[in-house]
């Protein structure tokens, strides 16, 4: 025990891990980043989003036998309209509070956030789930002692394709502007004939798509209850706070930091303190850059 | 007036018809509150634990012909036959939610004594708020070992504590050496609560004792979003015996990340809890073959005492699921708690605590493998003989101490 078992390779190894957690961590937060960025709504509901493409993944693999990685695109889907609706249903509404907007936004989705627990717990029961066998879990690429699981492997790999095409998603089409612009100023898109609902609706889509995905690959190497969200989207709102909030770049930059961060304070500190390493972090940036690494208010 | 054939008839009915109502309104019902987490993370043993009181209350309020106390004849006899009665309370596994509901269960439904909670963490507060209000708790399936040494006088355990577990697991450890197996090493993992800490505590002190040796000794934090750090740590060390005190969420994680880090131990030896819940191995059983987990009870009992059978699907019949070790505590809780109620004659909570404390049924009566229930002076009853199981093929064998033991242990597991 102590400073002879910290090897050159469990190192090695404990930041690999950490690497392909923080890539997942990233995937997980973009969708709150995005949802941020574009309208000032932190979604409070986040973690249960995960929690209900968790649930998706888990039914469509025991009803009809699909694999994690086939449905991973119709869970994405599936949140997509689960987001939008989401919006145009709840959020819409919340955001025209003329008194205490802040709060009502809060609460709305809060309120949202408690109402999926319950259901989840009445509808799925509290017991938990998981996949027992897929294409990806349990399987192992092991290069030269060290181990990568599979499933984290894909999911980072996932991650760094979901971010590249929301690069260029942004950058290069006419949605991906009008997302910008409205984001720069929702009163000056209108008179621009852009209707400011229908982008807030396809960026709510979009952030759920996003968390989707990651729900999906979750579902392959974690257990799946009705509380699930909730650890997740604690690490998802620092990850957020750190990359910068509303930068969806930040959200990548964020969560390979958090995920790298844990690792690390892992080796040097008590497990049950990992945590401290990354609000350390988060404190620093703080007082150093308050708007997040990459924050641009 | 002349009184008539008649009316004296009619009389004599109306009073029959009026009698059994006047003693049912002396003594119609006892109710007893039932505290455990029906919502949030571990709701399921909230709702498993509901399924299990529920078959304890039929044995109680229906006439059965098992050989346990309260089986035979309809309620409790020595209450003119009342009924009990159960109101279940949500804790959330939240200890300060614990001590409201506990209040209003005593306050508001009246209820002469309290039974739960799962969580050691909410016993802690329940059992302070039942001291206070001089009513019995009755700590059915909690195995912290500090619980019980607060000396309060209204704490009642029937089963075994860590302490009681985790010598178990040592004399386990003893006889496989003595054997010839190669048992030198040990690695702890716990979680972070006071389960996972007493729990670890105690097998770190009896380590110590018995000369072995804790190469890692890992507290981690509960329900966290990745172990393989911590799996990383226990990979290095490679002890001969890993020791996980985990609920179900943090096993499966860490059986799932030992497969994908490579981790293969000689053995585990768990502090039940996530380990005798079937969904672990339902996500994970595939790679627990030859898992031991330590129990207080195991269905191959049914071989040797048929009623473990019969109760047993009295149970499934409700849940879907087999008695586990911690179904068949809660079971074991109620019926011991009802006994005593039965005999203090009486809904009074001191009467109640005063019956508890004279309570002395002997193993046979019971669907456990103890010698007996009886409470020492601190309300635990030290002849809860524990025991150690083997997964096997799909199913628990006993395999620890020999009298109880039906197979001899396989190891290293596979």
């Amino acid at each position: 025990m102590g400073e002879d078992a910290v090897t050159a390779q469990a190192i090695i190894q404990s930041l690999a891990s950490g690497l392909l957690m923080g890539l997942l961590y990233g995937l997980i937060a973009v969708g709150l980043a995005l949802i941020f960025g574009l309208m000032d709504v932190v979604n409070f509901a986040h973690g249960e989003f995960l929690m209900i493409a968790m649930y998706a993944t888990f039914f469509l693999f025991a009803f009809f036998a699909i694999d994690p990685l086939l449905s991973a695109p119709l869970v994405a889907a599936a949140l997509f309209i689960f987001g939008a609706v989401v919006y145009l249903l709840i959020v819409r509404f919340a955001m025209r509070a003329k008194a205490n907007a802040g709060m009502v936004q809060i609460f709305s989705t809060f309120g949202l956030a408690i109402v999926m627990r319950g259901l989840a717990q009445f509808f799925f029961t509290p017991d938990y789930r998981s996949i027992p066998q897929s294409w990806l879990g349990g399987k192992t690429v092991s290069v030269a002692g060290i181990f990568l699981p599979e499933p984290q492997l894909i999911g980072a790999l996932v991650s760094i394709a979901a971010f590249a095409g929301l690069y260029f998603f942004i950058n290069r089409t006419d949605f991906g502007r009008a997302l910008e612009a409205t984001r720069e100023d929702p009163g000056a898109v209108a008179l621009v004939g852009i209707d400011k609902n229908r982008v807030f609706a396809l960026g709510w889509g979009l952030g759920a798509a996003l968390v989707g995905l990651a729900g999906a690959i979750m579902a392959v190497f974690f257990y799946i209850y009705p509380d699930v969200g909730a650890s997740f989207a604690l690490i998802a709102y620092v990850t957020v706070a750190l990359g910068g909030f509303g930068s969806v770049f930040g959200a990548f930059a964020g969560g390979i930091v958090v995920g790298l961060v844990e690792a690390v304070t892992a080796l040097v500190l008590p497990p049950s303190l990992k945590s401290v390493g990354i609000y350390a972090v988060y404190l620093l940036v703080v007082f150093i850059r308050p708007r997040g690494l990459f924050g641009s208010m | 007036m002349t009184i008539t054939r008649r009316d004296v008839l009619l009389g004599a009915t109306a009073t029959a018809a009026l009698m059994p109502l006047a003693a049912r309104a002396q003594t119609s019902e006892v109710v007893i509150g039932v505290i455990y987490p029906f919502s949030g993370g571990s709701a399921q043993q909230g709702i498993d634990a509901q399924k299990a009181y529920e078959t304890a209350l039929e044995v109680i309020n229906k006439d059965t012909d098992f050989d346990l106390p309260l089986a035979k004849g309809e309620g409790l006899p020595g209450l003119g036959g009342a009924k009990v009665r159960l109101v279940f309370a949500d804790h959330q596994a939240d200890p300060q939610k614990g001590r409201a509901e506990a209040e209003r269960l005593i306050t508001q439904e009246k209820v002469s004594a309290i039974i739960g909670t799962y969580q050691s963490a909410v016993a802690v507060t329940v059992s302070q708020i039942c001291e206070r209000y001089q009513i019995p708790f009755v700590s059915a399936d909690n195995s912290s070992p500090s619980l019980h040494r607060r000396g309060l006088k209204y704490y009642f355990r029937a089963s075994p504590h860590d302490e009681m577990y985790s010598a178990a697991m040592f004399d386990f450890f003893d006889a496989m050496k003595k054997k010839g197996t190669k048992i030198e090493t040990l690695a702890l993992f716990h979680e972070d609560t006071i389960f996972g800490t007493d729990s670890g505590n105690a097998q770190a002190k009896i380590a110590g004792e018995r000369g072995y040796k804790i190469v890692s000794d890992i507290k981690y934090r509960a329900n966290s979003p990745s172990l393989s750090a911590e799996v990383q740590q226990l990979k290095t060390a490679n002890a001969d015996v890993l020791m996980p005190s985990s609920y179900t969420t943090d096993g499966i994680l860490l059986v799932k990340t030992m497969a994908e880090l490579g981790y293969k131990p000689n053995a585990i030896v768990a502090q039940d809890a996530g380990f005798s819940e079937k969904a672990l191995y339902d996500a994970v059983g595939d790679k627990l073959e030859g898992v031991i987990s330590r129990g207080t009870f195991s269905l191959d009992l049914a071989q040797k005492r048929p009623m473990v059978g019969k109760i047993n699907e009295m149970f499934k019949a409700k849940s879907g699921k087999d008695l586990n070790d911690l179904t068949s505590r809660q079971f074991m809780g109620l019926i011991i708690l009802a006994d005593a109620i039965n005999r203090a004659k009486s809904a009074d909570g001191e009467k109640i605590r005063d019956a508890l404390a004279a309570t002395d049924i002997p193993g046979e009566q019971t669907i456990m493998p103890w010698k007996r229930v009886k409470f020492d002076e601190m309300g635990q009853n030290n002849d809860a003989d524990p025991v150690l199981l083997q997964y096997r093929g799909g199913k628990f064998v006993t395999v620890f101490p020999p009298q109880a033991a039906i197979a001899e242990a396989t190891w290293p597991m596979k």
